[in-house]
């Protein structure tokens, strides 16, 4: 493999405009080469912006990189350009299997398997998504097929993620992203407002009171279990949902994003933060 | 804060409605100002002022309703910049009751205060004794059961 | 000037004929009591409109420490159905109780039709 690494570098070097960098960027990603893959990708990607394989090359490495977010955005990319990009939706699926949404990944996994009948990795991802919710298995399955992420369980035990990085690589994880436990206490993230004045504590104080009444209203309504709580406000949104039944998380963001972004985003930390508590708390 | 009950049935449906509606003090008292549990007073001789004027004003408003030959007012409700007051009756087996009820506007609203002070009547009125009398004070006792109620309620 | 109650009850109209809407309400937000409402059976009024009140002043005080201004409208989700919120200048909540499936986008826009009704 290095041997061939070298010679995809060299025929790259000589003609910068071939797709070259798409096998040579899979070789470095699959290697652990992280910061080289990332950097073959970008390039190429810069060159072919509207190439769908180029943006799944690149939403692997983000994903092994677990900077979910925007691997989130390149898989979409790819779709938006390519919609049965089979790359594309097992890594969708992928993400929406980690976040525990098992329902869109099953049909993720569904309209991969309408394009790729043949391909064991998608009945196999589907078979584990129909099976049973996040936890259960491996990435692996659903992320990608022979060019995905490295096996990694979902298990957030078996990769505990430090404090500090609750939010690590997700948009606004210093300003706009806050997780707290049931009483209240900030477990991570930090919030600003629109003045860059640190409100965290402050915002934190009136959290609990909101989930618990958010709570206590659709116990007494009959409605299930509270999932969600998106609000607009006159200069931000705000979307607020609870990763686990002890833990709050709150995403902030100004008009401009739309609520329906503002929910993936939130539904992305929310996987990043249960992670966290579920396993990386404990290290 | 604590919840103190003369007659221990009351106590447990107060204490959840305390919790529930948020409420700063609630007296639970029969139409004639005889506490049966309170929670939130601090001093005695504001149960004594609170239960007399309670009952007074349900005295009254009874009245009104009986001059216009209506069934007794269900609830009344004062509404101030910073509190509300809430005063209604209850059926038990222990008699007619009434709760007066002072809430924060900041932590509550009449809206929950009306909507667990139902809650709050039927589980009275569930675990009153069903066959009980109430009994009559007679005017030699009346210092004597004072005390003891405000002993009680006050833990002492 | 307060739209008289035949303009109250035109709002909730349009509200509750969005599908997989259950019910809409106008509740006064200072004191969550019911000030006209169209709901199917087995909705409970008063409990709808005392706790969404009381919703919606704990998610006012959040917002405004995290400096995103008044709120313009929310939706709490759950699993087996929804509550979407318009608050109203004037101090009222125009309410929705819905499934959880309903059509966000066009119950927001009625909401905020009505709010603008009851002002």
């Amino acid at each position: 493999m290095p041997d061939e690494i070298k010679t995809l570098s060299s025929q790259l070097a000589q003609d910068p405009d071939s797709l070259l960098f798409l096998r040579l960027g899979e070789l470095l990603r699959q290697k652990g080469q992280l910061d080289a893959a990332h950097r073959v990708a970008l390039t190429g990607l810069e060159r072919h912006p509207h190439l769908p394989d180029a943006h799944d090359l690149y939403a692997r490495i983000l994903a092994d990189k677990r900077d979910y977010e925007r691997a989130f955005d390149e898989w979409d990319m790819a779709l938006r350009i390519a919609p049965d990009h089979v790359g594309a939706l097992k890594g969708l699926a992928f993400l929406y299997f980690k976040v525990g949404d098992v329902q869109q990944a099953a049909a993720h996994l569904e309209a991969a398997q309408r394009v790729a009948p043949d391909d064991p990795g998608v009945a196999q991802a589907l078979a584990m998504a129909r099976g049973g919710g996040p936890g259960g298995g491996s990435a692996e399955a659903g992320a990608g097929g022979s060019a995905a992420a490295e096996p990694e369980p979902i298990a957030p035990a078996a990769q505990p993620l430090e404090e500090a990085r609750v939010f690590a690589g997700l948009e606004g994880a210093q300003e706009g992203l806050l997780l707290l436990d049931a009483s209240g206490r900030v477990l991570g993230g930090a919030l600003k407002d629109p003045s860059g004045r640190d409100v965290t504590d402050a915002v934190a104080a009136y959290l609990a009171g909101v989930s618990q009444e958010a709570a206590r209203t659709v116990k007494l309504l009959g409605l299930g279990r509270w999932t969600g709580l998106a609000a607009e406000g006159s200069l931000g949104h705000v979307h607020l949902a609870p990763p686990t039944g002890e833990a709050l998380l709150l995403v902030v963001r100004d008009r401009a994003v739309p609520m329906g972004r503002l929910a993936i985003i939130a539904q992305r930390a929310a996987l990043a933060a249960r992670r966290w508590l579920e396993g990386g708390a404990h290290a | 804060m604590t919840t103190r009950a003369v007659e221990t049935w009351t106590l447990e449906p107060l204490v959840k409605f305390v919790k529930e509606a948020g409420a700063r003090l609630v007296l639970v008292m029969t139409s004639a100002g005889q506490v049966l549990a309170q929670h939130g007073f601090s001093r005695a001789v504001d149960v004594m002022s609170a239960a007399a004027l309670g009952a007074a004003i349900m005295a009254s408003t009874d009245e009104m309703a009986r001059q216009l030959r209506q069934p007794p007012f269900a609830a009344l409700n004062h509404q101030g910049e910073r509190h509300g007051i809430f005063l209604a009756g209850l059926a038990t087996g222990r008699g007619r009751l009434v709760a007066l009820v002072v809430y924060d506007l900041d932590v509550s609203s009449l809206g929950l205060v009306q909507l667990f002070f139902e809650q709050l009547a039927a589980e009275l009125q569930a675990a009153s004794p069903k066959d009980s009398v109430p009994k009559q004070v007679l005017a030699a006792d009346f210092e004597r059961q004072l005390s003891d109620s405000l002993n009680t309620l006050f833990g002492r | 000037m307060t739209a008289p109650a035949a303009a109250y009850d035109k709002a909730l109209d349009l509200i509750t004929r969005v599908r997989g809407v259950r019910g809409a309400m106008l509740v006064s937000a200072e004191d969550g009591i019911v000030v006209a409402e169209q709901l199917m059976e087995g909705i409970k009024g008063p409990a709808v409109s005392a706790l969404a009140a009381s919703l919606a002043t704990r998610l006012r005080r959040a917002m405004e420490a995290a400096g995103v201004g008044a709120s313009l409208f929310w939706h709490l989700q759950a699993e087996h159905g929804a509550l979407l919120v318009v608050p109203t200048p004037g101090g009222t909540l125009v309410v929705a109780v819905a499934e959880p499936d309903v059509n966000v986008g066009l119950v927001r826009l009625e909401l905020l039709r009505a709010a603008e009704v009851v002002g």
